[in-house]
């Protein structure tokens, strides 16, 4: 994947915010907590062909703070973490099967739910939730990186 | 290409990350100085979609309604339409007052005091964060005048047709009223003799107390129902709250439990936001 300019990662952060909170009402009836933007980011980090800047994953932590309404500073942190983690792992990560992988993600989303919600959501906190996040995040990213091998259009598009 | 395992100075770097991140969350946890910089995003958010949907859809939609030549009937609609919502609004209380009303005499006492044909500016839903309502403790709605007042409601209370929403914590133009079941919410209610401070869950529609038997022996049974005391001066006395839900013994002499609230913020465009007196 080449990579993204800062300032279509911000725009793409932004519709991923927007499509989060369509989607989050409707997950939230079946106790699962999907986090688009932060899987989004987390896919970019990992397909970059360079690694992520610490100052960059601040900077879009930041800004994720101030368009989805949380503390500032806590998206911020995970942002960093997150792409400090995806640097440290980006070549242990060509060993490992898609399932690993998106298992990775799964976790890594699941720690993010969690730690988010014990700022903004700690009295409902739900171990519930966190587990069946869990699972469906797995899924979600396992049918993504499926994806492409069943539509014939991102293959052959790369063949050319 | 490989790409390289983080440096010891980009490992100082994110470890300053962190910790820049910490102080910031620190900061905004404990004295909430970037709530500014949040309302300014959120104004301009909604203004920019406001005036996007003005340019964009809008003229569409005109021209549509003009094509079809019905544009008069469509603005006589429009007006009525309002007319009977604003109509609904002042006469919520006396409509329901079998209802709202734990006793006949308060509905005068607070007519007499509201004066209701003028005390209430009708307005609109411009902004509802769905998702941190459902997933959150933070329920916020964004209201803005149907007609456009000088006055600063921030403090007001804020009803839809069948009761208390929530009260206005923030006005510039755009108001931000926090709903009743908001975490950081506090609001005094009433049950015959049993008074409490019910705070928000962080739930849709619910508000929780708590009591301590010795101080109330009379047990709140599911179902009973809760007014708004009128304490602190912000909400109306005696408007019907909810009823109680989930009690729960938390030891041997305390006792907590929900009050699910009679009004649903998703239900109604329309609000109204009672002048602070």
């Amino acid at each position: 994947m080449k990579n993204l300019s800062l300032f279509k990662i911000f725009i793409l952060l932004f519709i991923s915010n927007f499509f989060e909170s369509l989607l989050a009402p409707f997950f939230i009836i079946l106790n699962i907590i999907v986090p688009v933007t932060f899987l989004f980011f987390s896919f970019i980090a990992y397909n970059s062909r360079t690694n992520f800047n610490a100052i960059t994953s601040f900077v879009l932590g930041i800004y994720v703070d101030l368009i989805s309404d949380s503390f500032f500073g806590l998206n911020a942190i995970l942002f960093s973490l997150s792409s400090f983690v995806i640097n440290s792992y980006s070549n242990t990560f060509k060993l490992f099967s898609y399932l690993q992988i998106c298992i990775f993600f799964g976790i890594t989303s699941t720690f993010y739910i969690g730690f988010l919600n014990l700022f903004i959501n700690v009295q409902n906190f739900s171990y519930p939730v966190l587990f069946v996040s869990f699972i469906f995040n797995t899924f979600l990213c396992l049918i993504l990186s499926m994806s492409k091998f069943y539509i014939p259009n991102l293959s052959i598009n790369k063949r050319i | 290409m490989a790409r390289v395992a983080p440096t010891t100075g980009s490992k100082i770097l994110y470890l300053l990350c962190l910790i820049i991140g910490s102080l910031l969350l620190y900061i905004d946890i404990n004295y909430k100085i970037f709530e500014g910089v949040k309302n300014n995003y959120k104004s301009a958010l909604i203004t920019s979609s406001y005036l996007a949907k003005s340019l964009t859809i809008d003229p569409f939609v005109y021209i549509y309604e003009l094509s079809k030549l019905k544009s008069t009937l469509i603005d006589e609609n429009k007006k009525l339409k309002r007319e009977l919502d604003e109509s609904y609004l002042s006469n919520f209380i006396i409509s329901r007052e079998t209802k709202f009303f734990s006793d006949s005499s308060s509905i005068e006492k607070l007519l007499d005091f509201y004066n209701l044909d003028k005390v209430f500016h009708l307005s609109e839903i411009k902004y509802f964060d769905t998702e941190k309502y459902f997933c959150c403790d933070q329920h916020r709605l964004f209201i803005q005048s149907v007609t456009p007042s000088k006055k600063n409601f921030t403090g007001s209370p804020v009803f839809n047709s069948s009761g208390i929403v929530g009260q206005v914590i923030y006005d510039n133009g755009i108001k931000e009223v926090m709903l009743l079941s908001d975490s950081t919410h506090s609001f005094p209610v009433f049950s015959d003799d049993y008074f409490c401070n019910a705070s928000g869950t962080g739930s849709p529609g619910l508000i929780s107390c708590s009591y301590s038997s010795l101080i109330w022996p009379k047990p709140i049974f599911e179902g009973q129902k809760f007014f708004s005391s009128g304490m602190g001066g912000i909400y109306p006395r005696n408007v019907y709250v909810g009823a109680a839900k989930n009690i729960k013994k938390i030891d041997d002499v305390n006792i907590k439990f929900d009050i699910v609230l009679a009004t649903d913020p998703l239900k109604e465009n329309n609000l109204a936001i009672l002048e602070n007196q």
